[in-house]
This record gives C-alpha cells, sequence and structure tokens, in this order.
C-alpha cells in the first residue's frame, strides 16, 4: 500500500486515473440519467445538437449521445475484457517462463516473439473479415485479448526472472514448496502491483485496438461502439458534411481514455523505476 | 603484504615540516547541500591536512559520514546542490577551488587530481572498447593529438604496468572484473595526475583481485606515475596494509588523524576505539577483543548540532561533550578531536 | 564451428529464427480466413451475384473457387462435383499446398472485387504510395522524436519542461484519432490542406512537376498524423533511457576524468539508442497498422485504402494478399533491426555462444 500513496502523490496518476474512473462512472451509471435509446429515430437525419438533442443526430436520425454512451459501454466492456484475457495469459506464460528459466522459457519466449512480430492488426484483419455474422463485443474482446498478450508476459517475465533468484525462494525451494505454491505464495504477491500496472496498459490497449478495428468497418455485428460510431460518420460522409457531432464526441472519448490510461502508465513507471523520478 | 614506512615519508599527526615534499593541502574546507528549500546541510565541517610525495593516506569512516562528498570537493568537482562553503585545496601549491566548471573539467579532473571510483568494474562504458574510451580520455585534454599516437601511448602504458595490449582491444564485457578494474585504475592514471583518490578499489573483490589490484597501486606509486593516494575503505585491515597515514571521518569531521601504527594500536578518540573494536579479523599486536557494534546511527546534518558530534553514540560521553565543540587537539603526537581523549 | 564467428553465428541464428516466424506466419495468413463457419466464396456471392442470372452467376462462382484453390479440380480443369452437382471442396492440407505453391511463384491470386485483374497488380499499384507515406515519416520520427528525447534528459529545464508534456500528449492521442482531428481542423475548417486522396483528383500520376507538387500536397496532412504521434512515442522513451544513462557509473566516471561535454553527450545518447532500437522493432508491428489506417481515414491511395475497399467488399484474396506482404515487410524490418543491433551493441553477441 505504500505504493498507493506513493502514486498518488503523482499529478499524472491523480489525473488519469480521475479521468478514467469518471468514465467508468458515466458509462455505468447514466442509464440511471438518461434514456439510452439508439433504435428510435427521432428527428430528422444529422440535426445539429441543441435543444432536444445534446449532441444531434446520426445519418438516421437516431439520438447521438445515447448512441454515445452506449458505445462507450461497449467499448469499456471490450477494454475490460481483452485486457483481463491478455493479462491472465501473459502473467501466466511471464510468470512460468521467467521463473522456470531453461528450455521452458526459450520456448515460451519464441512463441511470444512470434506473436510480437506478426502484428496484431493483420490477425485482428483476417479473423474478422472472415466472420460476418458472428461478430459480437465478446468475440471481438477475445480476439484482441489473445493477441495482445505478449506485451504483459514480456514484461512479466522481467519481473519474475529477477525475483527468482531473491532468498525467500530458494529458501521455499529447500523446504520443499512445489513450482505452484512458490509461483501463488512468494512470487504473485511481489508481482501484483506490477500486474495490476499491466492490466491497466492491457485494457487501454483493448479500447483502442477494439476502437481500430471497428473503425475499418470489422468491428461487431450488431452493437454499437466508440469505433463503430467512428467507423459510421466515415461512411457517411460526416466529416465533409462538417457534422462534427457525429465523430469528435466519440474521438474525443478514447483519446480521453487512451491518455488518461496512459497518464497512469507514466506514473506507474516513475514509481517503479525509481531512477526516472527528479 | 606490509609496507615499509620511511622516515622521510611517515608523519606525526601535525602538518609536515618541510614544506616543499608537500604534495596535496585541504585547508579548513567546508562544504554543504542546498536543499529545495534553500537550507545549507553541512556536509564537511573544516577538514584540513597535507600529503607528501608518495605517501597515502586511508580515510575511513562509516556510509555518510561525508566520504564521498570530501573526494568531489578535493577534485575541485561542484555539481549542484554541493557548493564549497570555505576553504582551499591546493595541489602542487596550486590552488584549485574559484575556478569555472571548464577550468575544472580542462586542467584539474585527470590531470592534477584524478579518481578511481568506486564499483570501478561497472564504470566503463559498455559498448564502447578499453582502448577508445582511454583514447577520449586523453584527448579531452590534450589538444591535436591523433589516434595512432593516442594507441601508441595506451600501449606503452598499459606494458608498464603489465597489462596486454588484448585488454585495450576488448570490450568491457570481454574481461573479468578484476581486468576491468585495473584498467580502470590505468585510464584515471594516464596524465600522471600528482593525487588519486581511489574510493573502495577493493570492495566486492575477490581477495586475489584485491592483492593484485593493491599491488598495482603501489606498482604505479613507485614508477611515479602518481604522486599520492588517498585510499578511502571502511576495512580497517586493509588500511593497515595500505595505508602511510589514517584519518577517521565522522559526521562530515576528522575526528582522529595519525600514523597507521597509532591508529590501529592505540587508537585515542572514542569513535576510532569503537571501530577498531568493531573489527573482526585480530591482528597481531592488539588484545583480542570481542567485536562490538557501534549503537546509534549518524547524526543528521540538516539540524544544527551543538558539542560534539559523535556524543549520542560515545560510550564515554560527558554533559560537557554536548555543549562545547570539540576541536583538534594533539594528543599523544597525533590530531585527536575529543577533550577528553587522553 | 560457427561459434567461433560470433557475428555470422548471431545473423544465421536470427536469420533462421525469422524464416522459421515466416512460415508461421503464411501458415496463420492462411488458415486465419478458413476458419470462420462461411466459405469466402459463399460470402461473396451472396453479395455480388445479386443481379445476374444463374448460368452467369454459376459461371462466376466457379471462377471464384477455382481462384481461390477450394476445390478439386478434374484433370481437363473442370470442377469436380458431388452426387448433388455441388462442388468438392479440397482438403485444406491440399489447399495449403496449393497456396505455398502459388506464393512461392509469386502468384497471390485473383481480386473477387476486379476480377480478373490479379493481387499482386493491385498491390503493386499501391505499394508506391504507402511506401512513399511510411518509410520517410517513420524514419523522420523515429529520429527526431529520439534527439528531441535526448534534450529534453540532458538538459532538463524548460527543454524538459515544454518537450516532455508535449510528447505525453502526442503519445497518448490513437493514431486514427489525431488522423481525423487533422483532417477536420485543417482540412475542413481551415482550408488548408486537402482531405482525401493522394492527388488532385483531375491528374493522372506521372512524373510531371505539377503531379508531384500535388502528391506533396496531398502528403502534408497524413504525414503530420503519423510523425507526431511516432515522434511523441520516441521522444518518452528516449528520454526514460537517457535519464537512465546519465545515472549510470560510467557516465559518472567520464565525467569524473573530466571528458568533454560532446563526448558524454555521446555515450549517453549511443547507449540510450540501443534499447530504443529494441523497441522500435517491437513497435513497426504496431505503427504499420497505425499508418495502414491512417491511410484510410485519409483515402490515401496505399495499401491501407487497397485493404479497406476489400475488406467492405469481402475481397479475399486482395486480403490475403495485402496481410501477407504486410507481414512480410513486419519481419524484414525486425530482421534488420536485430542485425543493426548485433553490430552496435557488443554485449548482444557476447550472449550468444561469442565468448
Amino acid at each position: 500500500m505504500k505504493i498507493l500513496k506513493n502514486l498518488l502523490k503523482s499529478p499524472f496518476f491523480v489525473i488519469g486515473m480521475g479521468l478514467f474512473l469518471i468514465t467508468i462512472l458515466v458509462a455505468v451509471f447514466s442509464p440511471i440519467f438518461y434514456n439510452i435509446d439508439i433504435h428510435t429515430r427521432v428527428g430528422a437525419a444529422y440535426t445539429n445538437p441543441g435543444g432536444k438533442f445534446i449532441l444531434g443526430t446520426d445519418h438516421m436520425g437516431i439520438d447521438m449521445f445515447s448512441l454515445l454512451l452506449k458505445g462507450l459501454q461497449s467499448s469499456l466492456y471490450v477494454g475490460f475484457m481483452a485486457g483481463i484475457i491478455a493479462t491472465v495469459l501473459g502473467t501466466f506464460l511471464g510468470v512460468y517462463a521467467g521463473f522456470k528459466g531453461g528450455w521452458i522459457d526459450d520456448v515460451i519466449t519464441m512463441v511470444t516473439n512470434l506473436f510480437i512480430v506478426i502484428p496484431q492488426f493483420v490477425i485482428l484483419v483476417l479473423v474478422s473479415s472472415s466472420m460476418k455474422e458472428g461478430r459480437s463485443l465478446s468475440l471481438i474482446a477475445l480476439l484482441i485479448g489473445l493477441t495482445g498478450w505478449t506485451w504483459s508476459a514480456r514484461a512479466v517475465r522481467a519481473q519474475a526472472a529477477s525475483l527468482k533468484s531473491r532468498d525467500h525462494i530458494s529458501l521455499a525451494k529447500v523446504n520443499g514448496v512445489g513450482t505452484i505454491g512458490i509461483v501463488m505464495l512468494h512470487i504473485l504477491p511481489y508481482l501484483m502491483s506490477y500486474v495490476c500496472m499491466v492490466f491497466i496498459m492491457q485494457t487501454a490497449s483493448g479500447i483502442l485496438s477494439e476502437a481500430a478495428i471497428s473503425m475499418i468497418g470489422l468491428g461487431p455485428f450488431d452493437t454499437v461502439s466508440l469505433g463503430t460510431i467512428l467507423n459510421q460518420a466515415m461512411r457517411s460522409e460526416a466529416l465533409t458534411d462538417g457534422a462534427w457531432w457525429a465523430f469528435m464526441p466519440a474521438m474525443i472519448l478514447v483519446t480521453v481514455i487512451s491518455f488518461a490510461l496512459y497518464m497512469i502508465n507514466t506514473s506507474m513507471e516513475g514509481v517503479f523505476n525509481p531512477r526516472l523520478r527528479k | 603484504m606490509t609496507v615499509e614506512v620511511q622516515s622521510s615519508v611517515a608523519q606525526t599527526g601535525t602538518a609536515p615540516a618541510d614544506k616543499s615534499k608537500v604534495i596535496f593541502e585541504v585547508q579548513d574546507l567546508h562544504l554543504h547541500y542546498l536543499t529545495r528549500f534553500g537550507s545549507k546541510i553541512p556536509a564537511v565541517s573544516g577538514v584540513s591536512f597535507s600529503m607528501n610525495k608518495g605517501e597515502i593516506l586511508g580515510i575511513a569512516g562509516e556510509s555518510g559520514c561525508g566520504k564521498s562528498t570530501l573526494v568531489n570537493g578535493c577534485m575541485g568537482l561542484f555539481i549542484p546542490p554541493l557548493y564549497p562553503t570555505s576553504g582551499d585545496v591546493r595541489v602542487a601549491g596550486e590552488s584549485i577551488m574559484n575556478r569555472t566548471p571548464a577550468d575544472v573539467r580542462k586542467n584539474v579532473l585527470g590531470r592534477k587530481v584524478a579518481m578511481i571510483p568506486q564499483g570501478a568494474f561497472n564504470s566503463l562504458n559498455p559498448t564502447r572498447k578499453i582502448k577508445d574510451f582511454a583514447a577520449d580520455m586523453i584527448s579531452s585534454h590534450e589538444k591535436g593529438s591523433n589516434k595512432a599516437e593516442i594507441y601508441e601511448r595506451l600501449r606503452q602504458r598499459f606494458k608498464i604496468i603489465g597489462m596486454t595490449e588484448d585488454i585495450l582491444n576488448s570490450y568491457p564485457i570481454q574481461i573479468t572484473a578484476g581486468m576491468r578494474q585495473r584498467s580502470v585504475i590505468a585510464i584515471s592514471t594516464l596524465l600522471n595526475p600528482q593525487m588519486v583518490i581511489a574510493d573502495e578499489p577493493t570492495s566486492a573483490l575477490d581477495v586475489t583481485t584485491q592483492k593484485a589490484v593493491i599491488k598495482m597501486i603501489f606498482d604505479l606509486l613507485d614508477k611515479d606515475i602518481f604522486s599520492s593516494m588517498i585510499f578511502i575503505t571502511h576495512e580497517l585491515p586493509l588500511l593497515r596494509h595500505v595505508a602511510d597515514r589514517i584519518a577517521v571521518m565522522y559526521a562530515g569531521e576528522f575526528v582522529e588523524v595519525g600514523t597507521t601504527e597509532q591508529l590501529i594500536f592505540d587508537p585515542r578518540h572514542p569513535y576510532t576505539k569503537a571501530l577498531m573494536g568493531s573489527m573482526l579479523s585480530a591482528e597481531p599486536g592488539q588484545k583480542q577483543k570481542k567485536p562490538t557494534a557501534i549503537e546509534g546511527a549518524p547524526p543528521n546534518l540538516a539540524k544544527p548540532i551543538q558539542g560534539c558530534r559523535f556524543a549520542e553514540r560515545c560510550p564515554v560521553a560527558r554533559k560537557e561533550c554536548r555543549v562545547n565543540k570539540q576541536e583538534i587537539r594533539i594528543v599523544a603526537e597525533r590530531q585527536v578531536r575529543c577533550d577528553y581523549a587522553n | 564451428m560457427l561459434k567461433r564467428y560470433p557475428t555470422l553465428y548471431y545473423i544465421s541464428s536470427r536469420a533462421v529464427w525469422y524464416f522459421i516466424t515466416f512460415l508461421a506466419a503464411v501458415t496463420i495468413n492462411f488458415m486465419l480466413p478458413r476458419l470462420g463457419p462461411a466459405n469466402p466464396v459463399d460470402i461473396i456471392m451472396a453479395r455480388t451475384a445479386g443481379g445476374l442470372d444463374t448460368k452467369a452467376a454459376m459461371e462466376k462462382e466457379e471462377s471464384y473457387l477455382k481462384g481461390f484453390g477450394l476445390v478439386e479440380l478434374n484433370k481437363d480443369g473442370s470442377i469436380v462435383r458431388d452426387a448433388s452437382n455441388k462442388p468438392v471442396q479440397s482438403p485444406l492440407i491440399k489447399q495449403f499446398f496449393n497456396y505455398v505453391k502459388m506464393c512461392l511463384k509469386g502468384d497471390l491470386g485473383t481480386s473477387f472485387l476486379n476480377y480478373p485483374k490479379k493481387v499482386t497488380e493491385i498491390i503493386a499499384g499501391a505499394i508506391p504510395w504507402t511506401l512513399a507515406l511510411q518509410i520517410p515519416t517513420i524514419i523522420i520520427g523515429w529520429i527526431i522524436g529520439n534527439i528531441l528525447g535526448a534534450l529534453a534528459a540532458y538538459k532538463r529545464g524548460v527543454y524538459d519542461g515544454v518537450i516532455f508534456p508535449a510528447a505525453l500528449l502526442a503519445n497518448a492521442v490513437p493514431f486514427f484519432a489525431f488522423g481525423m482531428l487533422l483532417v477536420y481542423v485543417f482540412a475542413l475548417q481551415f482550408n488548408l490542406f486537402p482531405a482525401i486522396g493522394g492527388y488532385a483528383q483531375d491528374l493522372m500520376p506521372s512524373m510531371s512537376w505539377e503531379f508531384i507538387s500535388s502528391a506533396a500536397y496531398y502528403y502534408v496532412l497524413p504525414f503530420f498524423s503519423i510523425f507526431l504521434i511516432l515522434a511523441g512515442g520516441q521522444a518518452i522513451g528516449m528520454r526514460s533511457m537517457c535519464i537512465y544513462e546519465l545515472g549510470t557509473d560510467y557516465i559518472k566516471y567520464a565525467k569524473w576524468l573530466g571528458m568533454k561535454e560532446h563526448k558524454i553527450v555521446f555515450y549517453m545518447f549511443r547507449n540510450a539508442m540501443l534499447p530504443q532500437l529494441t523497441g522500435l522493432a517491437l513497435s513497426i508491428g504496431i505503427m504499420v497498422g497505425g499508418a495502414l489506417i491512417t491511410e484510410m481515414i485519409f483515402s490515401y491511395p496505399g495499401l491501407g485504402m487497397s485493404m479497406l475497399t476489400a475488406i467492405q467488399g469481402n475481397d479475399y484474396p486482395l486480403i490475403q494478399g495485402i496481410t501477407l506482404l504486410v507481414t512480410l515487410s513486419v519481419l524484414i524490418a525486425n530482421f534488420s533491426v536485430d542485425i543493426l543491433i548485433g553490430f552496435l551493441d557488443p554485449r548482444v553477441k557476447a550472449g550468444i555462444g561469442g565468448k
């Protein structure tokens, strides 16, 4: 918890975490305050914001604000799911490789490098483009998670490897504690804070990947996400029509989220790597 | 390994009678750190000593006693937040204080005073061959020599001190820690500085390598590649073998300065006594004592201290100790900073 | 035996690894589209066969099936059909070997949408634009970003106070968002730069000055939307690396030895650059993806646009061809960076059986 106190001292962390929490709160609690309706035509296409419609309407006359809120929920959902999958997978592989060393390490490292070098974007495009109907938010989250774990695997592996040579681990080994035991009881507690940072980054990257893939038209099939809003704006030429409300809010939201998470990451880097502190 | 102490070089604790042999002088040096809030922390308070040609002075003390700060001061290297308050440092009669940083870099560092840092074997640039790193050093101080000449000089110098050309052509990672340590010593002394300051040059090395390093130091001294040395360590047994004189430092001050024999076998200051008592190995001539730790920790110099700085932890402290500032007196032919040492 | 020549050993071991990765990539590239429940040909037929009569539709379907290598062929080239006259699908393994054979011959298939244009032809038309945009942008962005980061770390003070937050901001904005922002602000609101395309609509590609200057004009916004973000990211990373290097023992020692300032800066930069290069290798895959998306936003006539239209039109051979090419180039780029690092950092070679 000393780490938490240190983090709170950093303006980066406070701003970043604050923004992020606000976004989540908005996503979760907005239905209470606002009637989200993404299916009914409530006005003419591309009406300006003002009056009844805080953010105007989209190309089909649907309330833009509703779309935005729903999109936010979806994007956050995908981000978190992908983040969890990627973190769990990456942490497991990273700890195992870092701790065991030897040929297990070599094999896992090789697989990791394989997934790093083959662009995640490419895999997402290939898979999504061949699944026209079945693209749900969860599926996309799964895909992003399964291709994005490499970063956390690498990061966690480095930490685990440095912990491996510590004395209390050797003690545990001598006492006959098995690998799983050592990992659970002795390594993971040390890594917990690091894993949290990793999770935040993976979530950020998940949200961004989803937005990117949705923007080019390979997003979820029947739902709204921040990326699909952008895609729709592009397709309906909202850009050239000057209907800024059709894409600016979504874009700003994505930027804010990515910015907030990035801030958090910077502050955590500062805490975990003391040399960076002035 | 013992050192034969030449009578012409051996000092009593007092200032040398023969000024012409003095090569390094520190006169009442005060150094301070400037905190973010503008307050001054006195890191070194009134250190004075002088050294003759061919002499090795050992400085001993706990971590945080101000050794490293003193070292920076002795080199004229004042990087904020470290600043000189008052006092003078003279090398061969020339003062090295009150110079511009550019002047210090070009003329003092490496030329008059050189430093062998702690953890020397990590001090080499990992992506640069030894010969290139050394050449950088030379070309930073001398204009106009070409690469070929410099390499030749390096070869010659390394030959003189018994190191092979292979080492010159290697990267740090390709040679052993001991070789790196000796390379660092060679590089520091390339320009034949008058004074060399060695900060824990043998810590974290195995015993065989330690011996090789010390042998190299004596070798260089003999060949007149440098003229005198300050040897900093917290290992007193080492000082016994290496130093002519020893100065014990505590909380930014010298508390006792004298010959090696005097301090190791007949310490007078309570702190020196405690230090000797905390040694584990028994030196011949010393009574077998149980090693004792010194309780407590050095004082926080941010707060002004009244009286003796060691009073908090001194086993024989009296009431007066916490009130009266202790000055250096001559006791038993050496300098002691304690009114009550006998 | 090879261990005696560490450089050679290093290069060959990396080459072998990359080759294996390439094989894996080709396999993945092949397998993924075919994993879905739907047959790629069915999908495209569903979309485009609407207006054709049955016979024409069937012919089209056959040519697609053949082109995509999905079906068994008789000796005479006609499609093998089963009892209910439906084409028999080749087993996956056979399809795969067919695919590899075709690739080695340089034939990446025939585009569905632009039938009968070959995929390679379409790619060849788009590649110059992509290369012209990405390569200079990535190189210049990397160089300038690193220089700014080093400056911020070494000089501190005002430099750091300005560069650091600016870079942080630039780096946190996602590629596509930035592209859209630039389009909106500079193209639509202030009408300073064109929003769409690679060159003016009424011009034909040629080596004329008119064309080149037009292309340059259209180049500006896409360039900046990639460059600024890339430079920002590099600046942040380099700044951290330089701060780390400045605190190392050897830099302190160099200062104690009285080395000239420019030498110390050189040491700092050279050594901080190495992890940056590694980072570059890792992020080439991501950058290329981002750049492709940027192309899509600007309707820039490079591979990005080709991919977008291919995706929207379910043009599988084209999608597959582009992804394979992208993967291949990322691999080559990574390989080159690995070799470069091997030459610049003696510790790398020493780590692999060299000593």
